[in-house]
């Protein structure tokens, strides 16, 4: 599944093993991501307080929470997507294929490679489809154009597009609905084989069709790749989720098996939150 | 609040493994940021460098408050022409930031979207016409007028300036020229500026306290002018002070007006000569202690505008809104009448609609009568003629202009883009050093192009040997177009949206990487807008290429060799008053250059909008 990898080990066998450096992670065992005594601060606002949790390998892991609990900040954190916000500190550990990403020395390409992320609202780049896709590979230095071909068809099939959109390849993806376009960007995140796929609220932009497609789609995925997912809407969560963690004012209420935590919530808060949503 | 006992529980730890090609990457951005305070400390250097003889041998003193300038005699007193620059420079305060902000006021106001006319005759002539007419945005309609005055080049406006204005004030007095004409000339070259800025202040004053006004019995016209206007007061400051600035500084507009005495102002049409038109006039052959006396009334000059400028930065930006507070808290506003009142308010209203019509007018006067005296003058002798020493032609100038705008480009735009991928994409918000930038970014625009001409001439074109070259007028270009190109890229970079660099940098991607890849190719739109609006900067410029690039009829092709551009060509033809015709074609060409560029720049920025 994982194209670089594969491609490395062909060309390169016979030498000794030198260690890929966009490789650094190692999935082998059952936890994606260890999150130890997480606070993160906005300037002086404390957004995150002392969270703890593991993310099982190869299994959807939802979080949810209401407005403004921190779900976006500790899902952005798992990528370093908080970098870019000024004044933003985090202090704990976190562990990702058993590697401190909040390490000095870390490359944050290698981070990003392999832990991908869907946004809420789609942001595909105004290019073309092909080129949407091809621009993850690119960024790592894939320039021939049967090897491209290969990853973009694989993508586009891997996120169950390549029949709706093999003959429009060279169309901008700008002229795509909002629910393809959101799709595409699953598929341009998968293109440079990340072994996490961190989903922001990816579907509360789109209509429930597309939503469907989306959620079936994450279903298929998980076969290959962790997925973390931030979601308002609990029914999703109870249906496509392995595991749920419930967030309230910064702080990690509960988290565990997703029949669990919607059937009998240890918390008093869940299972208002829970039973409130479902109305 | 935890937030103290966190912090001594362990370092923060940030940071990843820097790449070289980041890092070096970062360093070229931030050093051309940095370039503009280089450029205005190294024209201020220069400049004094060259006055020094002259306050040695004149004295500081004598200089400043002499009030004789006979350079035959070594009389070097510039008080006379001081005076009279502060003068007609208020002069167009006044009268150019009146009409400016009232126009702005009309056009933020009461400009109707369209015309409403109505016709029930017959004719199915002006059945269509009216409909026309009828369909046409008004707003747009203004924007463009606006835009398009402050892209005619001040040599034309000079020389509209000496074969209108001055014959029209001729019936009120003397013979039209001096200090009104050099007053009324500038307050349109300042127009554009005090009203566009103006507008913008307007704009940006909240609805509430609009409508808060009218919720208590205003009239829309006391709403505006007691609430609104005086709510937008520090930007209308700062308009007017820009404006000022820009008057100030302009020498090629007034060079045919002033009459050209040394005298103190003693009346309307008393003649005058301002410290730029004396740089002008007298540049060309000066020499020794003569041109070091003309380079210190530059560095005056400088002085001046550079205190405007930096002024701009204590013009308080909270007293914004202090009226408006008081309106959403229910006071300050009118009571509701108990004696119906507003005429006042009323009339500044029907002034505002009067002002904006003569924007209208002073532009289609000056294109109809550069029209009607020009497009007869555009023979196939002086288009297409051969070059020659004795005759002006078109075909040196045009290739001399178009070389010059290559190379100016071709320097100026990276250095301007990656200056803007400095601020936008790397510098933190309320950054000092950022402040620092943009400030020297004004002080550089702020400059006036007689002043950029003396530098491009100490520096290019005497000290570097280049001579009087399209090389030296470029490369004094560069300095010039730098911060209107470094501005309307930075406002390209900014309409980026930013979920595309997050999508960016999510798949793995580098800053670099992603500026290149996915934030210019978007921005490109609006980094083509900055080309064009510098490309009309140098088409319109004159005085500084006077003493950079030289004032000869031929050319020889060579970047080295010196030439006349078409605006400067214009300033020789007309001069001297020998080659009238030919300045009439030149300056409708620079009229059709102008009006094509801005309608591009109109077509991007339409495109652009409609895509979003
Ligand atoms: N860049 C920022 N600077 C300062 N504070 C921020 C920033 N981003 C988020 N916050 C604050 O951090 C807290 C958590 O925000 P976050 O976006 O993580 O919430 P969320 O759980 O994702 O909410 P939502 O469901 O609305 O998306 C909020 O109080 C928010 O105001
Ligand atoms: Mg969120």
């Amino acid at each position: 599944m994982h194209l670089f990898s594969r491609k490395k080990e062909g060309a390169a066998a016979p030498k000794a093993e030198k260690k890929d450096p966009l490789e650094i992670f190692d999935f082998s065992g059952d936890n994606a991501i260890v999150i130890e005594d997480v606070d993160l601060y906005y300037g002086d606002f404390q957004a995150l307080k002392k969270i703890n949790m593991v993310v099982p390998k190869l299994q959807i892991t939802a979080m949810i929470g209401p407005s403004g609990c921190g779900k976006s900040t500790l899902i952005k954190t798992l990528n370093r997507m908080n970098d870019l916000v000024e004044g933003c500190r985090v202090e704990g550990r976190i562990e990702i294929g058993g590697v401190d990403i909040y390490d000095r020395r870390l490359d944050l390409s290698a981070l990003r490679k392999n832990v991908g992320m869907v946004f809420q609202k789609p942001n595909p780049f105004p290019m073309s489809v092909y080129d949407n896709i091809a621009y993850g590979p690119r960024t790592f230095g894939v320039r021939s154009r049967g090897a491209l071909d290969e990853i973009v068809e694989r993508s586009l099939r891997q996120a169950a597009m390549w029949d709706e959109l093999k003959d429009r390849l060279n169309k901008s993806a700008m002229g795509l609905s909002g629910g393809q376009q959101q799709r595409l960007c699953i598929a341009r995140a998968l293109a440079v084989g990340p072994q996490i796929l961190l989903m922001d609220e990816p579907t509360s932009a789109l209509d429930p069709i597309s939503t469907g497609k989306i959620e079936e789609l994450c279903g298929e995925l998980k076969k290959d790749v962790t997925i973390v997912m931030v979601t308002h809407n609990m029914q999703q969560a109870a249906r496509i989720s392995d595991k749920t963690g419930f967030f309230l004012l910064g702080e990690l209420i509960e988290f565990g098996n997703t029949d669990d935590v919607f059937s009998a919530p240890k918390h008093p808060e869940t299972e208002r939150y829970i039973t409130g949503r479902f109305g | 609040m935890e937030a103290t006992s966190a912090q001594e529980k362990k370092p923060v730890r940030h940071g990843s493994k820097a790449k070289p090609g980041e890092v070096s990457a970062r360093v070229l951005f931030t050093a051309c940021a940095c370039l503009s305070i280089v450029a205005v400390f190294g024209i201020i250097g220069y400049i004094l460098y060259g006055s020094i003889p002259a306050f040695r041998e004149i004295g500081f003193f004598n200089f400043l408050f002499g009030s004789t300038w006979t350079p035959t005699y070594d009389h070097f007193g510039i008080l006379p022409m001081l005076v009279n620059s502060i003068v007609v420079t208020l002069g167009a305060a006044l009268i150019g930031g009146t009409v400016g902000v009232f126009t702005a006021i009309f056009l933020a106001f009461w400009c109707p979207d369209r015309l409403h006319l109505k016709y029930n005759g017959k004719n199915a002539f002006l059945q269509k016409t009216v409909a026309l007419i009828n369909k046409i945005n008004l707003r747009t309609i203004f924007d463009q007028i606006i835009k398009i005055l402050a892209g005619i080049p001040s040599i034309v406006y000079g020389l509209f300036g000496l074969e209108v204005v001055v014959n029209l004030l001729s019936n009120v007095g003397g013979d039209g020229k001096g200090i009104l004409a050099c007053s009324i000339l500038l307050a349109v070259m300042i127009l554009p500026t005090v009203t566009s800025l103006t507008k913008n202040a307007l704009d940006a004053v909240p609805k509430q306290y609009y409508e808060g006004a009218l919720a208590m019995g205003n009239t829309k016209a006391q709403a505006v002018f007691r609430v609104v206007v005086p709510a937008a007061r520090s930007g209308i400051i700062s308009a007017l002070i820009l404006g000022i600035g820009r008057a100030i500084g302009e020498a090629m507009a007034v060079v045919w007006v002033s009459g050209n005495r040394v005298l103190f102002p003693s009346g309307l049409f008393s003649y005058i000569r301002t410290m730029t038109t004396n740089i002008v006039m007298e540049m060309g052959y000066a020499s020794g202690l003569h041109r070091s006396a003309l380079i210190a009334t530059g560095l005056v000059l400088l002085v001046m505008v550079l205190i405007i400028t930096l002024s701009l930065n204590l013009v308080p930006k909270e007293f914004k809104g202090k009226r408006g507070e008081k309106v959403l808290r229910g006071e300050g506003a009118q009571p509701v009448a108990f004696r119906k009142k507003g005429h006042l308010s009323m009339a500044a209203a029907i002034f505002g609609m009067v002002c904006a019509a003569l924007v209208g007018i002073i532009l289609a006067t000056i294109v109809i009568y550069i029209l009607v005296q020009g497009v007869g003058c555009l023979t196939a002798d002086f288009l297409f003629g051969e070059q020659s020493v004795a005759t002006p032609t078109l075909g040196p100038a045009f290739l001399a202009t178009l070389e010059l705008i290559g190379i100016t480009l071709v320097i100026a735009l990276p250095l301007g883009i990656c200056a803007a991928i400095y601020l936008n994409e790397y510098s933190k918000k309320g950054s000092k050093f950022v402040k620092v930038i943009r400030t020297f970014i004004d002080a550089l625009a702020g400059v006036p192009s007689i002043v950029f001409g003396l530098f491009g001439n100490i520096l290019f074109v005497t000290a570097l040997g280049l001579r009087y070259s399209v090389l030296a007028g470029a490369f004094t270009m560069v300095l010039i177009v730098l911060p209107t190109i470094i501005r309307s890229a930075e406002e390209a970079l900014y309409a980026v949206p930013m979920p595309l660099r997050e999508a960016s940098y999510g798949l793995g991607a580098g800053k670099v990487r992603t500026i290149f890849k996915i934030v210019l190719p978007s921005a490109f739109p609006g980094i083509a807008t900055a080309s064009i609006l510098a490309i009309g900067r140098i088409i319109g410029e004159s005085a500084a290429l006077i003493f950079t690039m030289g004032t000869s009829f031929n050319f020889s092709g060579s970047p080295a060799g010196a030439a006349s551009s078409l605006a400067v060509l214009l300033y020789v033809c007309a001069g001297e008053g020998l080659f009238m015709d030919q300045a009439y074609a030149l300056a409708v060409i620079l009229l059709g250059l102008t009006l094509i560029l801005n309608l591009i720049v109109y077509f991007i920025e339409r495109h652009v909008r409609k895509k979003r």
